[in-house]
């Protein structure tokens, strides 16, 4: 980490569907090793501006800037080029894949020589290499052979975690990562999280889950109604202040 | 499973019931399974009849083998990807048709037979690209549901065939059948062609970043298209490469018959997809092997031509057929791995 700017900055963003407006010049600064906890109600922009970081979807208005340079995604592959690994909440793996396969997905290890400029792939080394990597990012897991829907709903969960640590070089936007999960298994999702703020990645962490929100950030941005009501750092929130400032309630006084 | 050394955590617990374990590992293995059922077909018709295990009939199974094989194949790429392509039939009749007006063309202008089969080959194989492109723009442009994009060009590629056909074989082309006999122990020529296109078309699927996206986007196409794959392009690839074998096989007929006959292939695609579920891929995509696909298309080309053999009237056949991917269904339903998922 050479920089010392924001690696992702989103300069007055919009987008609306038809009549709708989604996001409403929304601005967001974020630094390598930082976690950001990004809240709202449902409906108040959260999906929206997780499509537009990722590029699936492009904003109306605004700027989209990665590690000091203006970006215009047209698919999320462009993203990810870039450097931006997104988690969605529909879960990103292909369940009848192997772990091994799902970690490398669209970034296949080829064999050496003509059978590898064919398109053949090297198998073994994907295999090995992500139990290798998964490791490394704080992932334990079975044979990398198994299938991904042999896997139990929190292993699924810090496979692709894992694999979106992996691959980042900069942001990894993680939606709901902790959703259906137990408290143990949500607990070593949050600790991926930590792992990977340690390797300078920074987390955009978008959760209904309050308490985990407080317990793993650094920094929570609340959206309401597709606005930015509220960007400071996690020491300044509580859960009641936060649940407040969400649904645009006061909270009440001496609860 | 020889890299599991460093993860024992897992072993212990499937070593615990191994007997059981093993009877259902193996049941569950149902290109095992497929290759018993295959091997008994085979023993059962030749008891029954001494002609059955000759040379002459070994031939000919292969070559019924080899008309169906590639429409398999087609279907295997297709039903993985999470598609169907119920117009590979029809694409057999309508690219052998035109493939044989244009092999007659060739024939009144005394073109020499190689070439004009050759010619023939390419025409056949793109009439069934053609028809596999607008198979794509249907799905992944007007965005139709492959089921109703490939029913329109099933309809409309065997009712196309009949009028270019005006009903009646297309050319007459001896040198062709003739050059079908010629071959190489149980191999005919053609049956050759075929099976190397299998063969290739088999390793692609399975060992190749094609046939790894392929899985991919039928298992969970939003993943694949988030890991940065082009699900749209692949698909309607998936579908040209469908018409194009089903192009091939409408040339394989050709040569068969000597003559483009607008009823080849028709209602084949049943018969693909037969042989798709008999070899274990499963209809909702993601799933599924080659080999299964090739062990499906020999038993049901071992059942058809051996129903003959043991002289039970062949309107039977399809009962048989039925009864068969029942019973493959069934032996799917007993896979562990699919309870596994679940729990």
């Amino acid at each position: 980490m050479t920089e010392q700017g924001p690696v992702l900055e989103l300069d007055g963003i919009s987008a609306s569907y038809g009549s709708v407006q989604a996001l409403d010049d929304v601005s967001l600064v974020a630094h390598a090793g930082e976690v950001i906890g990004l809240v709202g109600d449902n409906g108040a922009g959260k999906s929206t501006l997780i499509k537009i970081i990722s590029g699936v979807q492009s904003p109306d208005s605004g700027r989209v800037v990665v590690d000091g340079e203006e970006r215009h995604w047209r698919s999320p592959h462009d993203a990810m080029q870039a450097g931006i690994e997104t988690l969605y909440q529909d879960s990103s793996l292909a369940p009848h894949l192997s772990i091994g396969s799902n970690i490398f997905l669209g970034r296949e290890i080829r064999r050496g020589g003509l059978l590898g400029r064919l398109g053949f792939l090297d198998q073994r080394s994907m295999e090995r290499k992500a139990l290798e990597e998964l490791e490394n990012v704080g992932v334990t897991v079975p044979l990398s052979r198994r299938t991904v829907s042999q896997l139990s709903g929190g292993q699924r969960q810090a496979v692709a975690i894992g694999r979106a640590v992996l691959w980042s070089q900069h942001v990894i936007v993680l939606d709901e990562p902790t959703n259906h999960l137990g408290a143990r298994q949500s607990q070593e999702v949050l600790h991926v999280i930590r792992r990977a703020r340690e390797r300078g990645l920074c987390v955009i962490f978008v959760s209904h889950t309050l308490p985990h929100v407080i317990e793993v950030t650094d920094r929570i941005v609340v959206l309401r109604l597709g606005r930015v009501v509220r960007d400071a750092p996690t020491s300044q929130y509580t859960v009641e202040s936060l649940l407040a400032t969400i649904t645009g309630l006061v909270a009440a006084p001496g609860s | 499973m020889s890299d599991a050394g460093g993860m024992p955590r897992v072993r212990p617990r499937e070593d615990r019931v191994p007997w059981a374990r093993r009877v259902r590992a193996t049941i569950a293995n149902q290109q095992f399974v497929l290759f018993v059922v295959l091997v008994a077909l085979l023993v059962f018709f030749g008891s029954q009849n001494s002609r059955f295990f000759t040379t002459a009939e070994f031939t000919n199974l292969i070559i019924d083998f080899c008309g169906l094989i590639l429409l398999a194949v087609a279907e295997t790429y297709v039903i993985i990807s999470g598609g169907i392509d119920l117009s590979v039939g029809s694409t057999v009749a309508i690219s052998g048709v035109v493939g044989a007006f244009a092999m007659e063309t060739l024939a009144s202008h005394h073109v020499g037979e190689v070439a004009i089969l050759l010619v023939g080959t390419v025409v056949c194989a793109g009439i069934g690209g053609a028809v596999g492109v607008l198979n794509a723009v249907l799905i992944t442009k007007a965005n139709l549901v492959p089921f109703v994009a490939t029913l329109v060009t099933l309809s409309a590629g065997a009712g196309m065939a009949l009028v270019f056909s005006r009903g009646a074989d297309v050319g007459s082309n001896p040198a062709a059948i003739s050059w079908s006999a010629t071959g190489a122990w149980i191999f005919t020529w053609e049956s050759m062609i075929v099976i190397a296109i299998t063969i290739v078309l088999s390793l692609v699927l399975h060992f190749t970043a094609y046939g790894r996206y392929n899985f991919a986007i039928g298992s969970n196409a939003f993943a694949a298209r988030v890991a940065g794959i082009d699900v749209r392009r692949h698909v309607a690839s998936v579908y040209v490469v469908a018409g194009v074998l089903a192009g091939l096989t409408g040339m394989f007929f050709y040569i068969r018959l000597g003559a483009g006959a607008p009823t080849s292939g028709i209602g084949d695609e049943l018969n693909a997809i037969a042989a798709v579920v008999i070899g274990g891929v499963s209809l909702v995509g993601g799933v599924g092997v080659m080999t299964g696909t090739i062990l499906g298309a020999m038993i049901l080309t071992v059942v058809t031509d051996g129903l003959i053999f043991i002289n039970i009237q062949p309107t039977w056949n399809q009962v048989v057929v039925g009864a068969i991917i029942a019973l493959a269904v069934v032996l799917q339903s007993l896979r562990p791995g699919r309870q596994g998922a679940s729990a």
